[in-house]
Formats: C-alpha cells, structure tokens, sequence
C-alpha cells in the first residue's frame, strides 16, 4: 500500500519555475507582452495551469484569433498537453540550466497533425480518467475504479485541477492499495518514452520465484542488453527499487509510472 | 482489536503462542511436562499431556481470580437469653446463605482444589448498602426471611450478620494438573479435551464448557468450569449411543459439541442451551465418503471443519452455532463440502477462522478470505513466524518439576493433610521424570506413563511457589516472558545473543479457539511476498536516495519564491444542500455555504432558492462543532454561543456528506482558532454522549490574555452601552486582581451603582427555588446626599452601610475607577487616589458580575487578573477521533480513556481520526467499540388468557424504553449511522438487576414497580428486557492498552517534573482496583497491573495528588486509601467512609482542592474539613442544582460527572451541559454558583491536566 507520506507528498509537491512567453509574431499591440513566470505542478498538465496565462497575453493578439486554442511550444516543438507537465519537462530539459523553462505561447496555427485538439477542461478530464482505468486493469482488472462512484472520480480530479494532495489521496489510496487475495498487482502501469512516443509492456511486480522485481528488472525486458538511464519526476530511481512500490510511489495522479529513457 | 494469542505444539511437544501483534513463536517455559493436544479459550487453556491427563493453564488475567465465600450468622431473640444462636426448629440454619437455605457453616467451607489459597481470615461485613453498621455487623428484622434494617427496634427477633471470607486461584500462569477418574490415574487416561461455550446464548457470563474423551471412548463433560472456577468441580459422564467409539471431540463457543467416532462417522450434541450446558442427545452425522474418516474435526461459531484419515480437509455446510441449542438442523448442517490441501489437524476459532497444521510439511496455515459472507475462505497461506528459543526454557536438564496438582475435595484428601516429606519424595521422582524429548510426542504411550509416577500425591501450591511453571504470556510486552525467572536459570545468562535462536519448526497441533484476527487487518506472520512491508522500506538506500534526489530536484528554489503559484489553494467555497433548524426548531431546506478566503472563513445559510441569506456568520464564532445525528438523520449541531440561538443544528442526507462538512469545519476553524497539531499537555477533555472526544487546549486563550508582567489581562469596551449594564466576570478575583473602569458620569445623576455581584444562593422551598442575592461590593456614590455609599448584600440581606469620606466624583466628569483585591479586603481608587478600603464580607473570589447602573456611561473595562481568565462559554472544542465513554488526562499530558465496551485506550499524542479521515491526521490507529441496544416486552395478566400483551388502555406501550414512557419495537430500532453494524441479533437479556425466570420475565404488581424474578400471587404485569449488540469501527490517536476492561480510572504524575511516574489507579470491569505500574510521559501504557484488593467491588475511583486515592462502592459509600507513600503508590488498605445522608455516591473525583462527588440522584456533595493532617474530612456538604444549572441544558435534572482539577471543578449535568465551579477559594472549598458552558451533550470532563 501506497502508505510512505514522506515520499508522496515530496511527489506531490513537486513544481516546475516556467516563464510563458507570446509569439512575437502573433502580437498586435505596438508594445511586446511581459514575459509570464508561473510555479506550475510536476504531476498536473498545461490546460489546467494556463488559464492566468492565456488571460495575460489575449489582449495582445488579434480579436479574432483571441477564441482559438492556446497552445505552447518549446524548441521549435508543439508540447503535447496530455502528457503531465513533468514529463514533458524531464523529456525536453535536460540540465538545470535550463531553468526557467522558457515557453512559447501560440494562438494561431494550431498543429493538428502534431497534437491532439482540446475543446475545454473536460476534454483532459475524460482523458486522464481513461488512464487512469486503463492503470486500474492493469494493477486490479481494473475492479477498483469501476466501483467507485462518480463523487469518487471527481474528487480524483478536483484534487488534482485545485492541487490537494489530501483531497486527491483520500481516494487515491484505494486505488494504490493491493486486494486481499494478491500481496501485489496484477501487472504494473508503466510507459516508457523514448524517441517520440511510449512503449508498454505486461510487466508483472514479482518474478515466477516469488522474488520482487526491481526497475533493473522492468529495463531489463524493456530493453534487452542495453544499457539505459530511467528517469522520472526530475530524478533517476536507483536501479535496485521494487517496481511494486515505484507503482505505488512514484506513479503520477493518472496512476502510471512515466519513465523518460535516456540511452 | 486486542492482541490474542495462537497456541501451538511442536514436534517436541512443546506448547508455543504466538501473539497477534508479535511475530515470532514464543515457548511456555517448560516445565518437564510434554503436550500433545491444546483447546483454548481467551485466558483458558486445556490440554492433554503426553501422560494423557488433563492440565489447564490460565495465563494473561491481570486480576487475580478471586471468590468471596459469604454466610450468614443468624441469631433469634429469646424472652431471657436476648438474642441467641439457639434458632426455632423452622428456623432457617445457624450459618446459612443468603436467603437460608443452604448450610454455611464456616468451618465446613473450604478450598476446592490445591489450586486456591485463602486470602486471610473470616471477617465481618460492616456495612448495609454503604451505610455503616455498629461493631458486631448485625442486621435486624421482624422474622427471616423479611427486610433487615441496621437498627435494633422493639419488634426485631431476629438478626443475622454477614462472615465473608475471600480465596484466590493461586495456579495463574502455570500448568494446573486436573485429578485423574480414578485414584490410578493410568487406568483410564484422556484422549482428548475440548473447551468453548464462552459464548452460550444467555448463559450467566463466564461459563465454558469443557468436554473431554477417555481412553475406553467415554465422553466426559466438566462440570462448573466458568473463569470464577478455572479447574471447574467434576467429571460427569455423557452417555452415547451403543456402538459408537468417540475417538475426539470439539465443542464450539456457542456450546455446540462435535464429536468423531473411531468409524469415521460424527456425533452432534443436540439441546445444548443456557438451561442444559452438556446438551440433551446425540445426533449421528455420516462422514464425508464412504472410506473417508473423520480423523479430527473442529467447531466455529457458525462453521465445522473436519480432516479424514487421508489428510483432506472437509467443510461442513449449514452449521449455524447460534440456533443449534434449537435446531438439529443448524446443529448438524447439511452436508460436507471438500476442500482443497492436505491437513493433520484444522482448529476453527470463535470468529470462524481457520488455521491447520500442513500434513506434509507440518507449517502451520492460515485459511484467508474466510468472512461471514464466505465461510470456506479463499487459499490456504502459510505462516513464516520463526519460533524464538530461549536456551534455559528448552534445556531439560534444567528442569524442576513445577506441576500443581489440583484434586478436587470429592477424590482427594484435603489440604490440609498434606506432609512436607511427601513433597520431597514426590521432587525427588520427578527429577528424573522429564527426560528430554527424543521421540515425537505422539509416541507410543507406553513408555511415556512409565516416567510419570504411578501415584501422584497432592501438594498444596504454597510450597512450590517460586517454581510455578512459567510466568505470563503478555502479548504486549514480548520480553516479559523471558525477562526474570529463564533469565536466572540460564547458563548463558551474560550473552544475551547466545541465549536466543530462531528457527522454524514442524509443527503438530494448531489451536486458534482463543484467537481473534480480523481478516482485513492479519497480523505480520506472513511472509511478504510483493511490496507493502513499510517498516523495512523506509531504511532501505533506494528509498532515502530517492527521498533525497526529490528533494534536491528545484535547487535554485529560491530565485523563483516571489512567483506566482499555478494554482491558488487559499481559497475556496464549498457548497452544499442541507436542513437547517435553529434553536429547537423545524427542519427546514436551506443551502450551505462556507466560504474560506487566504485566513477567514464565512458560513453562510441561503434559502433553498440559492440568492436569499437565510443566516450568515463568521467561523470565527464557531465554538464547537459536533456530531448530533439520531439513527437515521446524520446531523451536525453549530455551536455559536454569541449569537441567538446558539445552537444550529444541520440535517444531511447522508453520513458520507455530514463527515465531509464536519471535516471542513474542522479544518477551518481549526485553523482559525489555531488549534492545529497536537494539542498541549494541560488541555481538557471531554466526552459526548454519542461517544466523541473533544479537547479545549488553553494554550491559545493564555497566549492572548498572558501581558503585562505576568497579569492576565481582559479588556471590555463598554462605549455606547447604556446603563444599566451586566458584564460575567469570570476571572477568579484572587489577591492581585485588579480592576479599572473608565466612564462619564451623567449630568442628572443621584444615585449610580457600580456592584461586584456573586451568584445568587438558591434555596428549594416546597419544589421552588427562591432566589438570594450576594453582593461583594456595592459602591454607591450619592450625589445628593454627597457621599459614597458602600455595602455587602449576604442572602438577600444588605449588611451595615459605610459612607465615610467625601465624593471625589463629579457629575458630568470622567472617572477612572480602580478596585484591587487583597486578601482581606478592596482597595478603591478614584483617579488614581486611594479612596477607601472595603474589607471583605464575602469571600471575594466569588464575584462573578459587574453590574452598573444609573446615570452613566462606561467607557472600558480592564480586568487584570493572576490568573487565567476563562469563560467556558467561549472555549473552542475540537474532536479527535474514537468513540468513548469517558477520558481521563493528568497534568503531564499523559491521557487514557475508556470505551462503551471497557477497552481501554492510550492517547498516542496524536489528532485526527474518524471524520478527518487517515490523511489529515496523525498517529491513528483503527478502533472498534460496541453498545447495546435494548428493548423491554412489557405484559399484563388477565383471568381468561393469563400474561398477554394486551394491556389496560392506561398502561405503557407493551414494547418499550425502561421507563416505559416510549414505545420502542425492535424492528423499529436503528442504528446511530452507517459506521455502526449489528453484530448480533435480538436476545432475551437473562441478566437483568433484580433477577428474571427461565424465559426472562419478570414480575411485578404493577408498573412501574419494582421488579422480581418469581411470579407471586399479586403479580399482575411482567416483562422482559431484548438486547442487541452494534459495533462501530472509526479510527483515532489512541491505542488499545490490553486486555482487562476497565469502568474507570484516574491518573497523577508522584512528583512535579515532566518524567515522574505517574500513579494511575484504575478499576476493571468487576469493580477490582488496580494499579498500572511503569506510566511516565515516555510510556503512557505502563507496564502492567497490579491488582489491590477491596471489600466490595467499586464503582469510580480518582487519585490526586497521588497519595490521596478516593474510590466509591457500588453500594454508594466511598472509601479512602491509607498508607500511600512513593515506594508504596498501591497504599495499605481502605477506610471507608459513610455516604451523605440519603445518597448513594455514584461517582467520586479529588485533587489539592477538595473531594467532589457526585450522588445517584444528581447531587455534588464536596467533603469539608479536609486538611492535610485529616485527609478525609469530616462531612459533606451537599451542591444541588440551582435553576441556572438546570436551565442550561433542556431536560436537566442534575448533575451526572464532575472531574476536580488542580484550581477548577468542571461538571457536566445529565442534560449535557458543562459547568465550571467559581468562587472555589481555601476559606470556601465548595464554590459558589456555576459557570455555564455550551449545552453540548457533554457526559464527562477531565480538567485534571489543566493547571
């Protein structure tokens, strides 16, 4: 059971300095917008951190592109707002130096190709409660979210949307915790990022003997005779920690654990 | 849940428990004696040795078993003689039992067994219903049998007087040999033993039933076992059908007996009830198959598991343990179902648990997921708990031979008779006795009788004390076991790491009848296997590393401190449907709204429509919030002290939506109030009446009154105020006090008044008060008749005025006006100038009010006073979680209390719990409490029907309260909320005070009467009492301290510095006191109890300071504690003291400032004349209820508890309010008037921590 406070709530609290910047393209106005400096979460994703930002930098583009999607870019890159923002950052930034994040807002030319669309806040909402089933048969045959109630589901994602970690984590728990019958899970919610995208696999947290599997394990199946550094949550895990409890420590709030390889 | 024990035999014929907290397997230090089989009942274990007798061991009582023999001396008055042992041959016997029926003699009344001792001599018994009796302890009557009064009148002819005599069960702890059938006791040794029935529906509490098998297939049941008489009076043999040879035998705890037969096939026991304990006759069950035995088979409450030959593990289906005294059917279920995994032997505990020994690899299993919903469980895990040695307890050669013999007066000579030489002789044998195990116990018998002696003599337990056979299995304290006596004997004594060793071993009996696990919560005797195992991870390198690279992740943090947070979490609305009704009012719709902004809060009530405010106020008024649901509506009542009506009470919808508003209040005014983290030492506790813990901690008052070189200081803005004018003083006027009022006085003024109230004395005149008032200082400056006018009002009567001096004041001119308390007497200023002193007529500490009235404005009030400044209307109570009856703090912060169902609990230092839910809490643990529910059936007789439910048209409902006046039908009955679960059914309650028949009637000539448990002729109505039990899981800071349940107890740190031992005292649940030994701040649970003996068994106890201990009787007189010095905190013996006339004292509490008690019908009587030479004081004075008392809380008739501090007296009246004593001062121990606090269905207060 998810039960080390200390951890989660380091987890949890995790934030990342950015600093929004407008296209200097997209502005209308003669003078060019302050830059926006925002302490945004680790564990949530941009369009629910961006509204002050959006507000900020409207005014400076035209009137008719002021309904359209806001979307961000770094390094010439659309960033894919439905991964959490500290993914994103572990993938793109690689050194401290780098700090603050530096962050091109857009209005215009929304990259369809590129990225999904979103519509509102709901359109994440649906998406992180699919992963977060999606975890949930992985980890119990997905029995514990589907028997929650809808209160449940939103106190999941009101938790997360308002930053409360208790509120989150009262009904998070159950969803960390291991039946009765199984001293572990079924298999372990994981993706790996690598070159663009993710990979997943079936994973089980214990070897046939009984033994518990370690991240040495997971990379070991992922990757087989490479040699290869995990990272996640700003932090490279010590290859020996149990898989079990990176799954149940270390997952974000959609309950899967985000692992950026680095070859 | 408390801790419980498993027991287990290993391969050595060793008997090892394990402990649901422990995780190791720990030895019964042995004792030269082998076992082969174990039945177990909490604190009673039976086993069969590997000599084939019986031998029972009661282990883990902190109170010793005790029983008091009683006769009765009865004496006639004849016309010459005067009262004499010559009785009328009709008479009843010269010593007799209580109503004369039963011979008594005292010199005829001895020990049952070896296993008792005598606890000193016969004594007289010197008081009748707590009131003292004269020397000789006689009581007179009329005639036997008739009232006995404690005086002797003209028509008594009769006396009696009461001899008592207590022995004691001297055998705990060790293994106590029961006598064998026969004077040989090979020619027919035991097979098998069972013990259970510990919980026989109605039976009287404390029976168990033990059944056992001899050698030649005899089943034999024991009579009188019960935990009052541990080795129980006899063998009775049950006969069984012919042809069938009971092989073994298990009966379960609600009575029901299994048995299997050599053939294979099973025998139920039929009829087993509270009236036939051995039940009426024997069913015939076939076995599983057709060449499957039954080798050994095991009864639960409601399920039977059974192993055949071939080692498979059958389930027997339909078995319902608690209809089976009625139903054959239920006895003997309906069929076997086969289970997976091969067994030697399966033992089922009281919560239908399973646990069985492997057949091939001899590990011990555990059956999991067996629930009430799914009998036959899931899979079968095996337990990996290695099994701790201790070199002493398992070297043989070191053995002496500590076996009781305990031989029942019926087969054996007495005591008495026993010689010292045959003591030797028999230690001499037995050196060589217990040779060490080389064989499996179930070796071939043989052999193991030769090394037994052939005729075992009797010795009483006094010479061998000292080699009693093991000491104390306590599960909370692993080293107990070990500690002393193995540590002595033990050859390696200096090497502690030499001494233990670890190993896990076959193991050949398992037996769980004394276990309790819940299935959710196993205990760590498994191995794990995934993650989970905290404890080992939060050392391991991965983890701290980890910890540590998070906590490095952002280490340019503070370039980025003044940025803007993503998301604003200081500020939230949280909305929500509700009912809302104020005062006493309707439920009627509303919407609620609380409304947090960065440091403030707002509630807001809004009509259903959502736009129009029904009620809006500020959290910061919030006093109190507590849960005040009634079954079925969750409700939360507001209490807002200052605003009218104080009390708001919300319905929900639904408990899930009261817990989630309750937390939010809690959290906000919480932090408001700043009552965050662990509330300090010197807080004050108190309890609800629907068992919810509250704390006031005064840090936070103190922290804003404490200015001024140590003054406390209270400041009242009285501008704009007209006269006149009332302010609640609420300071304790102490030397040192002072206060300043600043005003104008008006132009037009004559007369103007600024008095020092104290509460009115009320007097009770034929049902109605009449009201006195007291003044301590009337000060009465007159403009016309030019002078200032000083006086005392003393009950309603001014006293002599004095009006010497001129009148500095003026009118229309600002004063400043300054009285300073000394000790004896007022000092008043006028601008600064000493005016006058006004010496005391009053004891000044009983000023309560400053009343001002004529022409004049007041400005400000500043009150400096010494000490705190408390009015107990505004103290914020904030809950922790739990569910208790009473909380008892001391002045070191050390807090325990007491659950409906006697548990004890330790605070853990911890908040939260219950409605906070696990993440906004700290240091909780899981609780469990239980109540009864009860119900009376209430009958009347008619010639034609007799006793029917049909009553006269005046009477009470026929289902009903005790009263009588609601009605109250059992499938009416629910439960408070859906944290509370049935956990039995409706059941005839068979021990109701005054006694019931077979079926539980009672009678009575009328309602309301007074109840008897024979129908005599002018019985016209009876009835009979239903009872249902509930239990409610929650969680709190607090931790379960053992065993032994408790009605009471109090705590007081030996000496003034943080770490002293503390004494607590405390009384279990038969009224036996006890001290707890060990208890500092460091270790609020102690060590252990200490058991102190008492004539009568009490009712509440309270100690302070620690050598001044105050119990009462259950008979309502009240006892003191001698002899108490800080190497002897249990003291030497009781004094008692008589009751208040006409009051039987129900609840006692003491400290430096007096000895309160509480009487049964409400009264508070205060002991007088206590001084430190003279401790118990010479009367009491009698505090009833004034009408302030009573109006304080609807439905109050008066007080229910009060708890005596080091300063202050706080009580709480049976209508839920809390009060505070003023005017508490040396020369006036007993106070005067009250303070009212927030009616908030409080039962009980502790103020002792508060200082």
């Amino acid at each position: 059971m998810a039960n080390d406070r200390e951890i989660l709530r380091e987890v949890w609290e995790g934030k990342l300095p950015i600093s929004f910047q407008l296209d200097p393209d997209e502005v209308v106005e003669l003078q060019q917008p302050d830059q926006f400096y925002l302490m945004v979460p680790r564990l949530s994703y941009f369009p629910l951190v961006t509204d002050k930002v959006r507000k900020h930098f409207l005014r400076y583009v035209a009137n008719d592109k002021q309904d359209r999607e806001m979307w961000l870019e770094y390094d010439g890159q659309p960033i894919k707002w439905h991964y959490p923002i500290g993914v994103l950052f572990d993938l793109l930034i690689t050194s401290d130096d780098q700090l603050p994040w530096n962050i091109t807002v857009h209005f215009d030319k929304f990259p369809e190709n590129q990225i999904y669309r979103f519509n509102n806040k709901e359109t994440v909402e649906s998406y992180f409660m699919a992963c977060l089933k999606e975890a949930d048969v992985l980890k119990h045959r997905g029995q514990i979210a589907s028997n929650m109630q809808k209160k449940d589901h939103n106190q999941l994602w009101l938790g997360l949307q308002n930053d409360k970690f208790e509120q989150f984590w009262a009904v998070n728990r159950k969803l960390m915790e291991v039946s009765s019958e199984q001293e572990h899970f079924k298999y372990i919610p994981f993706r790996c990022y690598i070159d663009d995208g993710y990979r997943q696999k079936l994973i089980k947290p214990v070897a046939e003997d009984g033994r518990r599997k370690t991240l040495q394990d997971l990379i070991n199946e992922m990757f087989p005779g490479r040699n290869v550094n995990i990272k996640t949550h700003g932090m490279i895990p010590p290859l020996e920690t149990p898989l079990q409890w990176m799954s149940e420590h270390l997952s974000y709030p959609d309950n899967f654990l985000h692992l950026c390889v680095q070859m | 849940m408390p801790s419980s024990l498993l027991f287990g035999i290993n391969n050595e014929g060793r008997v090892h428990t394990l402990s649901t907290t422990g995780t190791m397997w720990r030895e019964i230090p042995y004792a030269g004696q082998e076992f082969k089989k174990l039945s177990a009942v909490p604190y009673f274990l039976w086993a069969l040795g590997g000599d084939h007798q019986i031998y029972v061991y009661v282990h883990g009582l902190d109170i010793p078993i005790r029983v008091r023999e009683e006769a009765y001396e009865n004496e006639r008055w004849l016309p010459i003689e005067g009262f004499s042992s010559r009785l009328l041959p009709t008479d009843r016997y010269r010593f007799s039992n209580v109503d004369g029926t039963v011979d008594r003699s005292i010199d005829k009344i001895r020990l049952p067994s070896m296993a008792w001792q005598w606890e000193g001599d016969w004594q007289l018994e010197l008081t009748l219903d707590g009131q003292p009796l004269d020397h000789q302890g006689w009581t007179y009557a009329v005639d036997f049998p008739a009232q006995y009064y404690s005086k002797k009148q003209w028509k008594s002819c009769v006396r009696r007087r009461l001899w008592v005599r207590s022995r004691r069960y001297s055998a705990m702890n060790s293994w106590c040999a029961i006598a064998p059938l026969h004077k040989d006791a090979t020619s027919e040794p035991f097979i098998d033993i069972s013990i259970g029935g510990q919980s026989v529906a109605g039976a009287e509490p404390g029976t168990m039933l033990v059944w056992a098998v001899t050698s030649h297939n005899r089943v034999m049941f024991r009579t009188g076992v019960s935990t009052k008489s541990p080795e129980g009076a006899r063998w009775n043999p049950i006969p069984t059908p012919i042809g069938s040879e009971i092989n073994q035998i298990s009966v379960g705890p609600t009575g029901l007996v299994w048995a299997a037969l050599l053939d294979g096939r099973a025998l139920v026991r039929v009829g087993v009830t509270r009236d036939s304990l051995s039940g009426e006759s024997w069913v015939e069950v076939r076995g599983p198959g057709d060449n499957l035995k039954i080798g050994q088979l095991s009864v639960g409450t409601c399920a039977v598991w059974a192993v055949t030959q071939n080692k498979q593990v059958w389930f027997r289906k339909g078995v319902k343990g608690e209809g089976a005294g009625l139903s054959e059917e239920l006895a003997a279920g309906c069929g076997w179902v086969e289970m997976v995994g091969r067994m030697a032997q399966i033992s089922v505990a009281a919560n239908d648990q399973v646990w069985a020994v492997g057949a091939d690899d001899r590990l011990v299993y555990y059956r999991s997921g067996v629930g009430a919903s799914d009998l036959t469980g899931k899979r079968w895990k095996a337990l990996h708990a290695p099994l701790q040695v201790s070199r002493a307890s398992s070297n043989a050669s070191l053995n002496r031979d500590k076996f009781h013999r305990s031989f029942n007066a019926l087969q054996s000579r007495p005591s008495s008779m026993c010689e010292p030489s045959t003591i030797a002789e028999w230690e001499e044998q037995s050196h060589s006795a217990p040779t060490a195990p080389t064989s499996l116990p179930v070796g071939d018998l043989a052999s193991k009788f030769e090394t037994q002696p052939k005729n075992p003599k009797a010795w009483s337990p006094v010479h061998s004390v000292g080699s009693i056979v093991g000491t104390e299995v306590h599960p909370e304290v692993d080293e107990s076991v070990w500690s002393d006596g193995s540590r002595e004997s033990c050859i390696f004594a200096e090497d502690e790491e030499l001494g233990w060793a670890e190993y896990e071993a076959p193991w050949s009996w398992v037996e769980a009848g004394a276990c309790t696990v819940d299935p959710a919560q196993l205990p760590n005797w498994f191995a794990e296997v995934g993650g989970g195992n905290n404890h080992t991870e939060m050392g391991e390198p991965w983890r701290l590393r980890i910890l540590d690279d998070l906590k490095l992740r952002l280490p340019t943090k503070d370039l980025y401190k003044e940025w803007q947070m993503a998301v604003d979490t200081t500020s939230w609305v949280h909305t929500g449907e509700a009912r809302v009704s104020w005062g006493s009012g309707q439920f009627v719709d509303c919407v609620l709204q609380l409304e947090w902004v960065q440091i403030t809060g707002t509630l807001t009530v809004l009509n259903p429509d959502g736009a129009s405010t029904m009620n809006l106020f500020s959290l910061n008024d919030i006093t109190c919030v507590q849960c005040c649901s009634e079954p079925g509506s969750p409700r939360l009542g507001i209490h807002v002290p200052r605003h009218s009506p104080s009390l708001l009470k919300f319905q929900f919808s639904s408990d899930a939506q009261l817990e989630e508003w309750q937390a939010h209040f809690a959290t906000t005014c919480g932090r408001l109030q700043h009552v965050l983290g662990k509330p300090s030492e010197g807080s004050v506790w108190a309890v609800t009446t629907l068992g919810d813990a509250f704390i006031w901690d005064p840090t936070q008052l103190e922290s804003n009154q404490l200015r001024e070189n140590d003054y406390y200081v209270q400041k009242f803005d009285l501008s704009g105020k007209e006269s006149p004018i009332k302010v609640a003083l609420h300071g304790s006027f102490k030397p040192g006090t002072c206060l300043t009022l600043t005003g104008c006085i008006g132009d037009d003024a004559d007369r103007i008044g600024i008095n020092l109230d104290a509460h009115s004395t009320y007097r009770l005149r034929h049902k109605a008060h009449s009201e006195h008032e007291n003044t301590c200082l009337h000060f009465n400056p007159r403009f016309v008749e030019s002078h200032i006018v000083r006086n005392s009002m003393i009950e309603g009567k001014w006293g002599k005025e004095e009006k010497e001096g001129d009148l500095p004041l003026k009118r229309g001119q600002e004063f400043v006006l300054r009285i300073e308390t000394t000790e004896d007497a007022f000092l008043i200023y006028i601008d600064d100038k000493l005016f006058t002193n006004y010496r005391h007529r009053l004891p000044p500490s009983s000023v309560s009010m400053l009343s001002i009235w004529g022409r004049l404005q007041p400005f400000k009030l500043v009150i400096k006073s010494p000490e705190i400044i408390l009015d107990p209307l505004n103290l914020y109570w904030r809950q922790v979680g739990g569910h208790l009856r009473r909380v008892e703090s001391c002045r070191v912060g050390v807090t325990w209390a007491i659950g409906y169902d006697h548990t004890a609990w330790v605070y853990t230092g911890g908040w939260g719990g219950g409605f906070l839910g696990a993440l906004d809490s700290h240091n909780v643990h899981p609780m469990t409490d239980s109540q009864d529910y009860r119900v009376y059936e209430n009958q009347r007789w008619n010639p034609v029907t007799g006793y029917t439910s049909a009553g006269l048209p005046t009477d009470r409902y026929m289902w009903s309260d005790a009263t009588g006046k609601q009605k109250r039908t059992r499938d009416q009955v629910k439960l408070l909320s859906v944290k509370w679960q049935w956990v039995s059914d409706w059941m005839i309650d068979f021990h109701v005070p005054g006694g019931v028949d077979r079926d539980g009637w009672q009678y009575a000539v009328d309602f309301p009467g007074t109840y008897h448990a024979h129908k005599n002729f002018t019985d016209y109505v009876r009835r009979r009492r239903w009872y249902r039990r509930c239990a409610v899981a929650t969680t709190g800071p607090w931790q379960e301290l053992g065993h032994t349940k408790l009605i009471d107890v109090s705590l007081e740190p030996v000496k003034d510095d943080l770490d002293s031992i503390i004494s607590v005292w405390a009384l279990a649940s038969g009224g036996q006191a006890m001290v707890r030994t060990g208890v500092t701040r460091s270790n609020p649970a102690g060590l252990g109890w200490e058991h102190v003996s008492s004539d009568q068994p009490l009712g509440s106890i309270s100690c302070g300071p620690y050598n001044l201990v105050w119990a009462t009787g259950k008979k309502g007189c009240a006892y003191w504690r001698i002899g108490i010095t800080e190497n002897k905190l249990e003291g030497e013996r009781w004094v008692c003291v008589e009751p208040p006339n006409g009051g039987q004292l129900k609840q006692i509490s003491v400290n430096v400032i007096g000895v309160w008690a509480v009487d049964h019908m409400g009264r508070i009587h205060v002991r007088k004349e206590v001084t430190t030479t003279f401790p118990e004081g010479t009367h009491w004075q009698t505090i009833t209820p004034d009408p302030l008392v009573l109006n304080a809380a609807p439905n109050t008739t008066g007080f229910k508890h009060v708890s005596v501090g080091r300063n202050e007296v706080w009580a709480a009246t049976n209508g839920g309010a809390i009060l505070r004593r003023a005017g508490i001062c040396p020369s006036n121990p007993a106070g005067s008037g009250w303070f009212v606090g927030i009616p908030g269905n409080w039962q009980q207060v502790s103020v002792r921590a508060f200082n």
